[in-house]
């Protein structure tokens, strides 16, 4: 008895539940401002019956309506912001091409009049591991995806302007095409391998005491002579501010307004496409640009550099030039991958 | 040479998406996409209008100015169309549009979205006027067949007009005149506010094609 009166409460409540909720999803879901207008506008019809302004401000809300026919943002007649994003993003775009072929020019330049950074000492044949395996197959791993997102996000964005003319509409199509692919594919890549990345390289280029002068002085690279470097940890202060900006910075708003972009199908508005698609190119060319200056300096730019990435060893002299303070914890002990010392190989001996 | 416009008069709709039907009909549009759509202000309550909204064919398009393989042209008529062959389905158009007209066959995970499909103004694409293959792209090529657009010739009330601009726009007017009421036109500040993008210097890949004949039977005769 007492069961089955349970029971029955149980019934009628659930029913009254679920009779509410089916009121609420059928009541159009108005805030007091929307219902204002409403009324205004109703009254108006009764005052001014020609008068159908109200109406055709309505319009322009770019609030939804009412449609039959279904679909994401069917219902909203008039989306301005459209028009907003067009006209910001045109001479953002254009902007930011004129910035990155300046900053291309840039290091040009600087490679014209300063040269590669060459090593003052002769090499001892000592050499000293600078990057573990792991750590390179992550760095290179990065570094195809983040040049290959890089490229091909210059193909989207400026090839209409720099391509299209040279190769004709056939041709820049399947470019723009395979960039776009390409794009959304190895972004999901990125996304996930730059967390690792920013973890693995986190512990180095935490900022030191000794960071400070070496940024006030630019690093002593403005002294032609290479003989006035101001001494740095396993990384250098320029090499943190690029870890900073370039990874976690850029990395991380790219790969969130990426995202939003690559995945379409979770129905996001157009107006959050609209934005994630500026900042994601205000990123990006941030991101080109910062990568230009790396691929310069781990390359022609620094004599033995790219060494220390593509075998992951360096000189004895080439660590004591760039990394003063890293070098004088290797010799004491003190620097270490993870748990285990930085190996050095003396002269004459194979590599690790 | 006319400059090819729509008009919807928002005091004679009502809501009957003929003009939808027409134009899926018209075009054999594939599922998922509409490229003409009614929306309604004030639903059921006093000074309803509803709209029947498409490509409004800008004078200064937004889709044309942001597309990065620059697909679209704009013909002599001042139709704006899009050639699918170049097309990448990037969505900038979709993101641009404030009509909400360029329409992708599926909104796919990594951006995969196909070919962008649009209101062509019956006007088809680059291919010969009637080909198969400008049928299978882009549906009828109505205007080649000196035809006005499905959707305004489809239209019971008369809302929806399609044609020279000047030509409607003396309509509206006189319209607008007799029942004293109703001057406002839905869209065209925004559509052809601008002043008027140059037609696009024909395309290397433009074959001219076989003239239709003028039975208006889409060379089947």
């Amino acid at each position: 008895m007492r069961n089955s009166s349970i029971l029955s409460a149980a019934a009628v409540w659930v029913a009254t539940l679920s009779l509410a909720g089916a009121a609420v999803a059928q009541t159009p879901a108005l805030n007091p401002e929307d219902a204002q207008r409403a009324r205004a506008q109703q009254q108006r019809q009764r005052t001014q019956p020609g008068n159908d302004a109200p109406v055709w401000r309505d319009v322009r809300y770019g609030e939804p309506k009412v449609s039959a026919v279904r679909g994401r943002e069917t219902d909203v007649l008039i989306q301005s912001e459209g028009q907003t994003w067009r006209a910001a993003r045109v001479p953002m775009a254009t902007t930011g091409g004129f910035v990155f072929a300046l900053a291309l020019l840039g290091i040009l330049g600087f490679y014209l009049w300063r040269g590669p950074i060459e090593l003052t000492e002769p090499p001892t044949g000592r050499r000293i591991e600078r990057f573990t395996r792991a750590q390179r197959i992550m760095h290179w791993t990065l570094a195809i995806a983040f040049t290959t997102l890089g490229v091909t996000g210059l193909i989207i964005t400026f090839g209409k302007n720099v391509l299209l003319p040279v190769f004709g509409y056939s041709v820049f199509s399947v470019v723009a095409m395979a960039a776009k692919i390409l794009h959304n594919f190895v972004g999901p890549v990125f996304v996930v391998l730059l967390p690792i990345m920013i973890v693995m390289f986190l512990k180095s280029n935490l900022f030191k005491s000794y960071d400070w002068p070496w940024i006030k002085r630019f690093g002593g690279m403005m002294d032609r002579t290479g003989r006035s470097e101001v001494p740095s940890g396993k990384a250098n202060a320029g090499q943190k501010i690029l870890f900073w900006l370039m990874l976690v910075a850029v990395g991380i708003t790219a790969a969130i307004t990426g995202l939003i972009l690559d995945f379409p199908n979770f129905d996001q508005t157009r107006q959050t496409m609209q934005i994630a698609n500026g900042i994601h190119m205000v990123a990006g060319i941030g991101g080109v640009i910062l990568l230009a200056f790396h691929i310069y300096l781990g390359t022609v730019g620094m004599r033995g550099a790219y060494d220390a990435m593509r075998h992951g060893y360096v000189d004895e002299s080439w660590a004591k030039q760039h990394h003063r303070i890293w070098y004088e914890d290797v010799m004491s002990g003190k620097a270490s991958h993870g748990d285990r010392p930085v190996k050095v190989v003396e002269p004459g001996r194979g590599a690790a | 040479m006319a400059r090819m416009k729509f008009i919807c008069d928002a005091e004679r709709c009502i809501e009957c998406n003929s003009c939808v039907v027409a134009c899926k009909q018209e075009h054999n549009i594939p599922w998922g996409v509409n490229r003409r759509r009614v929306v309604t202000l004030n639903d059921g309550v006093p000074g309803e209008r509803s709209i029947s909204a498409a490509c409004m064919h800008c004078s200064d398009a937004p889709c044309m100015a942001v597309c990065p393989v620059d697909c679209f042209y704009k013909t002599a008529d001042g139709v704006v169309l899009h050639d699918k062959d170049l097309c990448i389905g990037c969505g900038y158009c979709f993101y641009a549009c404030p009509f909400g007209a360029p329409q992708f066959p599926q909104d796919g995970a990594f951006g995969l979205r196909g070919k962008m499909d649009k209101c062509t103004f019956c006007a088809g694409g680059p291919e010969p006027d009637g080909s198969e293959a400008e049928f299978q792209k882009y549906g009828r090529n109505r205007l080649a067949e000196g035809k006005l657009p499905a959707c305004a010739e489809m239209c019971s009330t008369k809302a929806l007009l399609g044609g020279d601009g000047d030509v409607l726009a003396d309509i509206y007017r006189q319209r607008a005149m007799a029942r004293g009421k109703g001057s406002e036109v839905w869209g065209w500040a925004t559509a052809y506010g601008r002043p008027e993008g140059k037609p696009s210097a024909p395309r290397p890949q433009d074959k001219p094609g076989p003239k239709a004949p003028a039975n208006g039977n889409g060379g089947k005769s």
